[in-house]
């Protein structure tokens, strides 16, 4: 961080918000991970337990975001405390996202649960949920750290991500077309890796939001995108 | 309010009205303000800002050579204002000073009537040729400064009785009686309470469709609301000139950050 504000009480505002916003980056991380662990386990249990958690990273959502008001109210920030206040309320809305399709993923897991398995695609989901974890825990650092070119890497990683899904929904529809008994539990599985992609773009945004809180300006839009399922007719 | 707040604070068109260069001041053997440059657009509102003795109101009030009243000041470097020299000999400081007015930090009318306190630039300046032509200058001043509707039945009692918001509205008015090409205000609003203070800033806005708008202000937030173009003052330098919306998100130079953030830099 910079030089300590003449007003003490400003810096422990903002260590404060940026705080709550650690905090909710690990409840987050965790309930991707744990999502991932029981579809790939099938553990029900697990998955109920992700269900019930995302009500406190909904509620640490509403936290940061009256602290942020406040700060903007009695602050007035300006300059680089303007753009980490912007930051922190963008990020915790995004956070908050990823939070719902990691809850959404569970919700999922126990209808998946009921039914066969579909080859080692949980697996697949898995591993791309690894990749979106790591992504999130580097832009949360990157964040910490004020490190732009960490947080370019991250954006540059979610084409990996992108990528991941693409080989996916070839598979999905393989399976579908083999066996329509497969159709149910393809549905959902592709639901869950779409999300998961999803988590992804948000991650990046997370990444994109760190770019323009260290240098000021935003990072250029044209990045690498790899998902293009939504334009070609076949698998 | 305008239909379009973000195209409204675009002036990179403007035309450059006051235009600095390496202009030095010195009082006595302190070197007050240190080569600065700088373009002053016309029908735009620029603020100084910096901490206090950083020059800003120095260089305010080389603009309209009122340093000249200071003996032991001296000004190198030029100042033109349209293209011409205001520290040439042939300019005579009265004259630029009808063309430049300037606003105080604390309101000071002349003990006379309100009348009179707006009256008396148009009175040297031979401006009216007879009463009713100086009434309508007088009014039109005095609307001009958003206080005609509280002064009109009362034009003839003494300027001083008025409250402090509506005293330094009147000497907005007498600014702008001699119509001045360019208006200078140095801390208009720091005796005032907060409803004057909108007013004041409100009719800054209005002002700025005719004049250029120099404004030095202590108030990050004031700067931040009536001025398109910024300029941070520190130890006599011009640390940073540019768009207000620029120097209030991401200013280039760390000092300036410093200073608006709050922060011991």
């Amino acid at each position: 961080m910079q030089d300590q504000h003449i007003v003490s009480a400003f810096d422990r505002d903002l260590e404060s918000v940026q705080a709550q916003i650690m905090k909710m980056g690990g409840m987050v991380e965790d309930a991707i991970r744990l999502a991932a662990q029981s579809l790939e386990t099938r553990d029900e249990e697990l998955a109920d337990q992700v269900r019930g958690g995302d009500k406190a990273i909904d509620a640490l959502e509403e936290l940061i975001n009256e602290r942020a008001a406040r700060i903007i109210a009695l602050r007035a920030p300006t300059a680089v405390d303007l753009r980490l206040i912007l930051s922190v309320i963008k990020i915790s809305a995004s956070l908050e996202r990823i939070g719902d399709y990691a809850k959404n993923m569970a919700k999922r897991n126990s209808v998946l649960a009921q039914l066969p398995a579909v080859a080692d695609s949980a697996g697949a989901i898995r591993r791309m949920c690894k990749t979106v974890e790591s992504m999130l825990k580097d832009a949360l650092d990157s964040y910490v750290q004020r490190d732009a070119e960490l947080a370019m890497d991250v954006i540059a990683r979610d084409e990996d991500v992108d990528q991941m899904y693409n080989a996916l929904f070839r598979e999905f529809l393989t399976f579908m077309m083999e066996d329509p008994r497969n159709i149910t539990s393809c549905m959902h599985l592709h639901f869950i890796a779409k999300n998961v992609e999803r988590m992804g773009d948000l991650v990046t945004s997370i990444a994109e939001q760190v770019v323009y809180l260290v240098t000021g300006t935003h990072p250029d839009e044209d990045r690498p995108k790899a998902d293009n399922t939504s334009t070609k007719l076949k698998g | 309010m305008k239909d379009n707040v973000i195209s409204e604070t675009d002036v990179t068109t403007n035309q450059t009205k006051i235009a600095a260069r390496n202009v030095q001041v010195f009082y006595g053997d302190t070197h007050a303000i240190k080569d600065v440059s700088v373009d002053i657009q016309d029908k735009t509102v620029t603020a100084f800002i910096g901490p206090s003795g950083c020059g800003k109101s120095t260089f305010l009030r080389c603009i309209n050579r009122m340093n000249d009243t200071i003996d032991i000041c001296t000004v190198k470097g030029d100042i033109l204002i349209d293209g011409e020299d205001i520290y040439d000999s042939a300019v005579d400081p009265v004259q630029l000073r009808a063309k430049v007015g300037m606003v105080f930090q604390k309101p000071n009318p002349f003990p006379k009537s309100i009348y009179d306190n707006v009256a008396y630039g148009p009175r040297i300046h031979g401006l009216a040729r007879n009463k009713s032509e100086l009434d309508d200058i007088v009014e039109r001043a005095l609307k001009r400064g958003a206080i005609w509707n509280e002064v009109k039945d009362r034009l003839h009692a003494p300027g001083t009785g008025l409250s402090g918001g509506q005293q330094q509205r009147l000497c907005i008015a007498r600014a702008v009686a001699t119509e001045p090409e360019v208006l200078l205000m140095d801390e208009p609003c720091s005796a005032l309470d907060p409803i004057a203070t909108a007013q004041v800033e409100e009719l800054i806005d209005e002002l700025r469709q005719d004049y250029s708008v120099v404004i030095v202000t202590h108030s990050m937030q004031q700067a931040a609301r009536v001025s398109q173009k910024t300029a941070f003052f520190h130890l006599g330098n011009l640390v940073e000139f540019g768009e207000t919306d620029k120097i209030f998100t991401s200013p280039e130079d760390p000092r300036t950050e410093s200073y608006i953030t709050g922060r011991i830099g």
